[in-house]
């Protein structure tokens, strides 16, 4: 794992992004876009599953559905800002279990969206369909719903669990330790 | 001000938000107010978007059922944005960006509200929402949505402009 990450972080970091990113005002400003890009991934995904779950069924889930397309504007932007960061500090993302676990719940909730679309999705974005979504709808809805509240819960938590203390290369795995004798 | 931010700065809340290790304390309030700020701008974007013609389909009167989850997020943030400026009440209320920011958001939501006026009256309206112009000052309505999602992005900024823009962090330093 510490070998992996140490490799990682090496090909990670890009001098000329990290040059730039350390510019004043880049790196709050790329924060910014990532915040907004947060807004809109996670405001139009969660108005779309409150709607699965029962919410305004006077919409047609197709019409509805629509708002995805600007959330995914947000998710490209989140990505963008997001190698942004890693590329000019990998070391305090690689490290970080928030970080890990961040990554994970993204990964999940795209299965878990993945899963809508091979299931129930064509039939319920289809038109003339009825207004209520059905039962396997709802409970991807609502795991949708818990696993992006966890990534921007992981998020903000990404802060409180930097590895500080130790220079790039230096700190490894969940543990958050410096590398023991590593040379400098 | 100086002797209210030291009384907050030093009462035990405010020490404990600030210096607990507890996941429950400073990073719990955080995520409340990123949550909170999905939720609220989540509904102010879905409805500035169906003013600019980008939701087609969708009846207007019924955008108003999500005002609910608009004011939960604003609740929400509210209330996480209280707890925040109880632990560090220096570092924001000395700051302009932060002053910037409450702006942009009242901007904003008086702005949902310019929208949300306009969803009435719904049934005939709605019954013509699909056709170019059958909206009475279309024009204006695109002008305030697009006011309304600069608002949101301007006070988004604002609020992460915070952690780098402060003069001074706590009352004697």
């Amino acid at each position: 794992m510490a070998v992996f990450q140490i490799w990682l972080a090496s090909v990670l970091y890009v001098p000329a992004v990290a040059e730039v990113m350390r510019m004043a005002f880049v790196w709050p400003l790329a924060e910014s876009v990532h915040f907004i890009g947060l807004s809109l991934l996670v405001g139009t995904v969660v108005l779309f599953d409150l709607r699965l779950l029962g919410i305004a069924r006077g919409i047609p889930a197709a019409a509805w559905h629509r708002l995805i397309r600007y959330g995914l504007i947000g998710f490209a932007l989140n990505a963008a800002t997001g190698l942004l960061f890693l590329m000019t500090e990998p070391d305090q993302y690689i490290y970080n279990p928030s970080f890990m676990l961040k990554m994970a719940f993204i990964a999940t909730a795209g299965l878990n969206a993945l899963s809508f679309y091979f299931s129930v999705g064509p039939r319920l974005l289809a038109p003339g369909v009825p207004l209520d979504a059905p039962r396997t709808a709802k409970v991807i809805a609502a795991a949708s719903l818990t696993l992006w509240m966890c990534v921007i819960i992981a998020g903000r938590l990404l802060t409180f669990y930097r590895p500080f203390d130790c220079a790039p290369g230096e700190a490894t795995g969940l543990v958050l330790l410096c590398v023991p004798g590593k040379p400098q | 001000m100086d002797p209210m931010f030291r009384w907050l700065e030093t009462s035990a809340f405010s020490t404990w938000t600030r210096e607990s290790t507890s996941v429950f304390a400073y990073p719990t309030f955080l995520s409340a107010h990123a949550i909170g700020m999905g939720l609220a701008v989540g509904v102010c974007v879905a409805v500035a978007f169906h003013r600019l013609g980008w939701l087609p389909g969708v009846p207007g009167h019924e955008l108003r059922r999500w005002s609910f989850v608009l004011w939960f997020g604003v609740l929400l943030n509210a209330a996480s944005g209280v707890l925040l400026l109880i632990a560090y009440p220096t570092k924001a209320l000395t700051n302009p960006v932060f002053y910037l920011k409450l702006a942009c958001i009242a901007v904003g939501l008086w702005l949902y509200r310019a929208m949300d006026r306009r969803l009435e009256p719904t049934t005939v309206l709605d019954a013509r929402a699909g056709v170019e112009g059958a909206w009475p000052d279309r024009s204006a309505l695109r002008r305030v949505a697009v006011g309304s999602l600069v608002s949101w992005a301007a006070a988004i900024t604002a609020g992460r402009l915070l952690a780098y823009t402060y003069r001074r962090l706590f009352v004697d330093f």
